[in-house]
């Protein structure tokens, strides 16, 4: 039977090792710990390597696990009532198999049906578009949703940093790892917030990408090119631009006007820009709530962060706005939360 | 029926050793059968393909591996009885080992208990085999042939003292078996249950019965429900359930893997031929055991089928299912059976259905049935209701029921009715407690053998679950199950990759495994050190503080009591990095408050001293714990002797010399104003006293090359300086109570065990010298096995070893390093736990919310393997060649934990001691010969009850071959040797006795010495 309504009853992340904090990168990478305060903002994020070392610690699968554990707990449901998997990633630990497999060997779960979604910044968004649906079209009554990255992949503590440009430099300082999850379920129980809106747009048609990793095989595993390239400058034009028209479609869509909001989560690019972007999204009413200045940017772990932020404070009755930009092939994403 | 839970359960089947495997064989739908192991009989030497007279029709059979190992050692069962006890017996006692530690449980804690054992079987042919080899019956082969021994023998090794019975109902006998263990149960016989079932094939009989009936398939498999069905294929197995009311495990927070609601049992009486199935009979059970769970047959979601796939059998059981089942709503009940993986486990095929259901409603996800895809049309399973697994259900959360059928062959009918464990409502409570500050545990395992240990680790780490989860609930498993035998292992780890890390390491490398495992030989005997002034640091404790509740309720109690005489909150100065933790009128309440917060928590966690010392001011915190003083004089005291002494003028210092007081008496005589503040050492001597006076002092020192160093301290503690406060602090000393000590309390005033600690006494403690020295000296020489200091930071250990290395006391401290929590506190329970002490584990794991989990249960050795001695022959056939394996053919190899060189730390074991004399000679060559022992595992130190499984027979039959061998002793009296059994080395004292060697039980000692020193 469908149902009406999609909630999210539990809500947990995951953050791997202690805090790195910018002394100990700008002493590794030989910059000032003011240029990162200031230009990036990001005060300290996760890494699931050893920086000195670059020793693996934690697999994106153990770091997805863990926070599928948290949110399981959180809703106080039993993973026997797990009926899928939605996971967003944009680095998994091996093409295959998908890394949302090996999660659920590590939730013990099996038999049932199992997505991961290639995407970046709007990886998280788009699970949660997918496991709504699932849960709205009848098919399940439960699932898990889960985003996360290891960006620590591309960060190679062996190089020699003295000769790098800043826009180089600045993926060091601007990404972190992590994963987070939430419980999505046509029981409106748990943490009782109803995910009321899902919004996932492909707007890059005929635009360079903002955003580019690579992947290498075994015929080009010598290439030159870099594995992690960003257009800074386009990235910093154009996600504040697209960051308001997601807000205000959102709103349209739902009937809304920006003064029915209590929350704003906005995109967690740096420290630096989200104060930017929140700024011209300019909802004063709403009270921000952000998380990447203490996480860094981990990619498809940020929502549920800022998810999990939400849920310790929002009261029944209050609505959160979402907004999130993949600058990759710039895609617009963002969702709303009502609790009851 | 009130409801009954399976906690625990362990089994082998064919092709599946241990329960995941039986679990990974069914979900892959794979194939257990094989061709008759060689083992067994020569298949042969009775096979016909048309299946003539005295001859099957098939070589294929369900048959498990390694179905001669037994550890007997572990059981403490010689060799020689091993060998006659039949398979069946070893199978089962190995198995309900296994299954009572799934279940969670140290099956040690259980002996005494009323706890009930409920065994099926139907096959006796061992007994067939030895029992009518008329020359070689003895004592060991009759006490371990009948399968009237098998629950009995249960009982006996693991000392359960509820109902015992073997049952035989032909096939259905494990099922049955379960059905009394529940009514056992429901009328409060036990409290636990032991059920299941097992089934050895020793000889080809019944697979000859079954071809000569017409119901032998010809390639040995049931195929169930299948249009290719023809028949049976035989199958061996063990299974054993543990089970208990559901509302005790519930009310234990025990796991439970499913509920059986209800069962019943009947009879075909008087059908259409003893053997044949009976469809009234088989449907009328059905609806008893729906009625007595109160199920509608519309509410069972799948069915275990008996499904033994014979044309016949397979009809019947369609058409008895279908009459209660036809007429359903909603989805037809799925049906499948494992027979179709196994073969027909006889004796063991109920427990086989009764697990595989049991797991399916834990995973929630029943396997395909084997041979389902061709489904026998003639079944007509639609009409009737039902459909065949052939592909895996998936269960729907909530609530599912299941049934499950047993039929024996006699007509004795048994059908169960299961549901699965009710889940939601233990889950939520823990539910939003997220991020406990520290996830690791302590993970402690005990094991009869430095090899068992090794095997055993072994076993762990390769069970652990994948990822990276916190280590706290299988490490608080691993504490309440692993418990119990004479080697102690314990790992601290912090998740589980660290864990399966750490145990790999330590089987890999003997060094490292002789740091983590101690063989105990003494009940520990444990002494508190509290750090005196001058440990504090800024933040001190505070890991300790953030991770372990426990510390942190007794460092607040302290802090409340302290913080009327203080006016401020010490536990926050400490904390919170305050710098003025160096002053002394808040470094003394500070230490004391530590002081007191560790010991009161080691208290809870079961770490209690046996005796008591503090370094000056150290010494009101072990007042508490003597119950000298109570928390509230103590910390008046505390505050006041601290804030008098800050009050005294600076201008005092302390000055510590590598000298002895002898020769610093002369300085000293000519400065009044210096005195001797503390002999911590024979040459380490520490002065106190005016500054200037000390830096005469300290010059002349130097130009004599001594070395001295100055104290960074405030006052001249414990000198004449103190003089001005002890009239004020002595008024405030006659307000507390005084008292003796309740644990032996060395005082570093007087050097020894004061006769009381009166005001007067502390009043001479502030200018006394601190003779921590002699104090020292006589704990160490009260044979303490661990030296716990209690403070912030180590201090007085190292002052202890400096002073007289004790050989083999352990340090242990709470908080080593200034960063310690969680970690370093798992590191000293590790420590103590590997002395031999038993935490109270509640105590360490408060506030880590530790989930409860499976560990996999005891790996037993397969080096010692027994088989039969009498090698079955077809007529008129000689046996086959092959050599009878009656005593040990220990295989070192099969062991799969080999000993690592390097690794005689741990093992410690004399197994080498020469025999110096023809008598000790003699005396170990009878033990060996009565319990089948090779002679060179037998040593003096060998206890014959404990270590060689002796029992009364043996030990008249140790009696008459040593009255044979050793004339001299002449004829021995039994009451006069029991007790002189307790190790071979003291029965051969007592034997030296009687030739006349010697006199006197010293002789006995001397006897020991120079046998393990030759």
């Amino acid at each position: 039977m469908a149902s009406t309504e999609a909630y999210l009853t539990g809500v947990g992340t995951f953050l791997p090792g202690p805090p790195v904090d910018n002394a100990t990168l700008a002493k590794m990478l030989g910059v000032s710990e003011e240029w990162i305060e200031v230009f990036i903002g990001t005060r300290t994020r996760h890494f699931a390597r050893d920086v000195g070392t670059g020793e693996i610690q934690w697999s994106l699968a153990d770091l997805c696990a863990q926070a599928a554990e948290q949110a399981l707990a959180d809703a106080g449901v039993d993973r026997s009532e797990i009926e899928f998997i939605v996971m967003g990633t944009a680095t998994p630990d091996t093409l295959m198999p998908a890394t949302v497999n090996h999660v659920a060997d590590q939730l013990g779960l099996n038999h049932l049906p199992t997505y991961q979604l290639q995407s970046g910044c709007a990886g998280a968004v788009q699970a949660l578009d997918l496991g709504r649906t699932l849960v709205l079209a009848g098919r399940h009554r439960t699932g898990l949703v889960i985003g996360g990255d290891v960006s620590s992949k591309h960060l190679d503590p062996s190089l020699d940093f003295s000769g790098k440009a800043p826009s180089e430099l600045v993926n060091f300082v601007l990404f972190g790892d992590g994963a987070g999850a939430a419980v999505i379920s046509a029981e409106p129980a748990g943490r009782r917030l109803a995910l009321v809106r899902v919004l996932n747009q492909l707007t890059g048609l005929g635009r360079e990408p903002g955003q580019v990793i690579e992947w290498f095989g075994m015929a080009d595993r010598d290439s030159d090119r870099q594995a992690l390239v960003e257009d800074y400058k386009a990235i910093e034009e154009g996600v504040p631009v697209m960051a308001v028209e997601i807000l205000w479609e959102l709103l349209g869509d739902l009937g809304w006007s920006a003064e029915d909001l209590d929350f704003l989560l906005p995109p967690q690019l740096s420290g630096r820009m989200t104060a930017k972007i929140t700024a011209q999204l300019d909802v004063p009413g709403a009270e921000e709530i952000s998380c990447v200045a203490e996480t860094g940017n981990n990619g498809n772990a940020l929502p549920f962060l800022q998810l999990e932020r939400l849920a310790e404070r929002i009261e029944p009755g209050q609505r959160a706005l979402a907004v999130a930009v993949e600058s990759s092939k710039w895609i617009k994403a963002g969702f709303a939360v009502e609790a009851f | 029926m009130k409801p009954i839970a399976i906690v625990g359960l362990d089994c082998r089947f064919p092709g599946a050793p241990d329960p995941g495997a039986y679990w990974d064989l069914l979900t892959r739908s794979a194939d257990g059968v094989r061709q008759v192991p060689e083992l067994r009989w020569r298949a042969s030497d009775f096979y016909d393909r048309a299946g003539g007279e005295g001859r099957s029709n098939t070589t294929q059979g369900g048959f498990i591996d390694d179905v001669d190992a037994f550890d007997n050692e572990f059981f403490t069962v010689s060799p020689r009885e091993a060998a006659a006890l039949d398979p069946q017996q070893r199978l089962l006692l190995q198995t309900s080992w296994r299954a009572l530690e799934d279940a969670g449980i140290s099956p040690k804690q259980l002996a005494g208990s009323n706890t009930g054992v409920f065994v099926g079987i139907m096959g006796n042919e061992w007994a067939q085999v030895h029992m009518t080899d008329y020359p070689n019956v003895t004592a060991q082969v009759g006490s371990g042939n009948g399968y009237c021994m098998t629950a009995n023998r249960v009982s006996y090794h693991l000392d359960l003292k509820g109902p015992s019975l073997a049952v035989d109902t032909a096939c259905s006998s494990s099922l049955v078996a379960v059905h009394l263990a529940c009514n056992a149960l429901l009328a409060e016989e036990c409290d636990y249950a032991l059920a299941g079932g097992v089934n050895v094939a020793v000889t080809p009989g019944l697979s000859i019965f079954y071809t000569q009936a017409g119901l032998s398939a010809p390639d040995g498999r049931c195929k169930p429900f299948s249009a290719d069905a023809d028949g049976i294929g035989r199958a061996e197995g063990v299974g054993v359930v543990v089970l208990r009311r559901l509302e005790d495990a519930i009310a234990d927070g025990q796991q439970v893997y499913a509920v059986i609601r209800g069962s019943a049992v009947n009879q075909d009486g008087r059908s259409n031929g003893i053997t044949a199935p009976n469809r009234w009979s088989q449907q009328e059970v059905l609806a008893a055991a729906y009625r007595r769970a109160g199920v509608e047959p519309a509410e069972v979601s799948f069915m275990e089928a008996h499904g033994t796939g014979t044309a016949l059998g397979d009809m019947i059981e369609v058409k008895a299912l279908g009459h209660l089942h036809a007429g359903r709503t909603g989805q037809p009940l799925a049906i499948g059976s494992v027979k179709g993986n196994l073969g027909h486990a006889e004796g063991a095929a109920g427990i086989a259905g009764l697990i595989k259901v049991a797991l399916s409603l834990h995973h929630r996800v029943v396997p395909a049935s084997r041979f389902a895809a061709k489904e026998n049309p003639k079944l007509q399973l639609a009409r009737n209701g039902l459909r065949l697994l052939k592909a895996p259900l998936r269960l729907p959360a909530g609530a599912t029921v299941a049934g499950l059928s047993s039929f024996g062959m006699g007509g004795t009918n048994v059908h169960t009715v299961l549901e699965s464990a009710p889940g939601s409502g233990a889950r939520t409570a823990a539910g939003r407690g997220r991020g406990a500050a520290h996830g690791g545990g302590v993970f402690t395992l005990t094991a009869p053998s430095p090899e068992a240990l090794r095997r055993n680790l072994l076993a762990q780490a390769g069970a652990l679950p994948r990822g990276r989860g916190p280590a706290a609930g299988l490490c608080r498993a691993s504490n309440q199950v692993k418990t119990g035998h004479r080697y102690r292992f314990a790992l601290p780890a912090r998740d589980v990759r660290e864990l399966e890390e750490g145990l790999r390491s330590a089987v890999a490398d003997g060094e490292l495994l002789a740091g983590l495992a101690e063989e105990p030989v003494a009940r520990p005997r444990i002494a508190f050190l509290f750090t005196g002034q001058g440990a504090q640091f800024e933040g001190m404790t505070a890991g300790l503080y953030r991770d372990w509740p426990l510390y942190r309720r007794f460092l607040d109690e302290a802090d409340e009591a302290l913080a009327p005489h203080l006016g401020e909150s010490i536990r926050d100065l400490v904390l919170g990095g305050d710098p003025r933790i160096h002053r002394t009128a808040f470094a003394q309440p500070a230490l004391f408050a530590v002081g007191y917060a560790q010991a009161r928590a080691l208290d809870v966690l079961g770490v209690r001293p046996d005796v008591l010392l503090g370094h000056s001011v150290g010494e009101f915190a072990a007042a508490v714990v003597a119950g000298v003083l109570s928390l509230a004089d103590a910390a008046r005291l505390i505050t006041a002797r601290g804030a008098l002494m800050q009050e005294l003028p600076a201008g005092g210092g302390m000055l510590s010399a590598r000298a002895t007081p002898q020769e610093l008496a002369e300085l000293l005589a000519a400065e009044p104003l210096v005195g001797v503040a503390a002999l911590n050492g024979p040459r380490a001597t520490v002065l106190s006293g005016d500054l200037a006076a000390l830096g005469r002092i300290a010059d002349t020192l130097a130009g004599r090359g001594t070395a001295v160093r100055r104290l960074q301290v405030s006052h001249a503690f414990h000198s004449p300086l103190m003089a001005p406060m002890l009239d004020r602090f002595a008024e405030v000393a006659r307000q507390a109570a005084t008292g003796r000590a309740g644990v032996p309390l060395l005082s570093t005033v007087t050097g020894g065990e004061p006769a009381t600690l009166d005001a007067d006494y502390w009043v001479r403690h502030v200018s006394a010298p601190v003779r921590f020295a002699e104090a020292a000296e006589r704990l160490i020489a009260s044979g303490p096995t661990h030296l716990v200091e209690i403070g912030p930071r180590p201090v007085l250990t190292s002052l202890v070893r400096r002073l007289r290395p004790p050989a083999g006391v352990r340090s242990v401290h709470l908080t080593p390093t200034e960063e310690s929590g969680g970690p370093e506190l798992d590191a000293a329970v590790a420590e103590l736990f590997r002395g031999g002490v038993d935490p109270v584990w509640e105590a360490l794991y408060e506030g880590r919310e530790p989930a409860p989990q499976r560990l996999s249960p005891y790996a037993f050795s397969t080096a010692h393997r027994y088989w039969s001695r009498n090698p079955v022959a077809a007529p008129g056939q000689a046996a086959p060649a092959r050599p009878a394996v009656s005593a040990v053919a220990a295989a070192a190899t099969a062991d799969p934990a080999p000993a690592p060189e390097g690794s005689a730390r741990v093992v410690d074991i004399d197994r080498s001691a020469k025999t110096p004399d023809a008598l000790a000679h003699a005396v170990l060559g009878a033990v060996a010969g009565v319990g089948g022992y090779p002679p060179e595992e037998i040593s003096v130190r060998s206890r014959l009850y404990q270590d060689l499984g002796f029992d009364s027979v043996m030990v008249m039959e140790l009696k008459s071959r040593i009255e044979a061998q050793l004339p001299a002793v002449g004829e021995l009296s039994v009451q006069e040797l029991l007790p002189r059994l307790s190790t071979v080395g003291e029965l051969v004292g007592h034997l030296r006795e009687l030739a006349g060697g010697a006199c006197g039980p010293a002789a006995v000692a001397e006897e020991q010495r120079r046998m393990t020193s030759a």
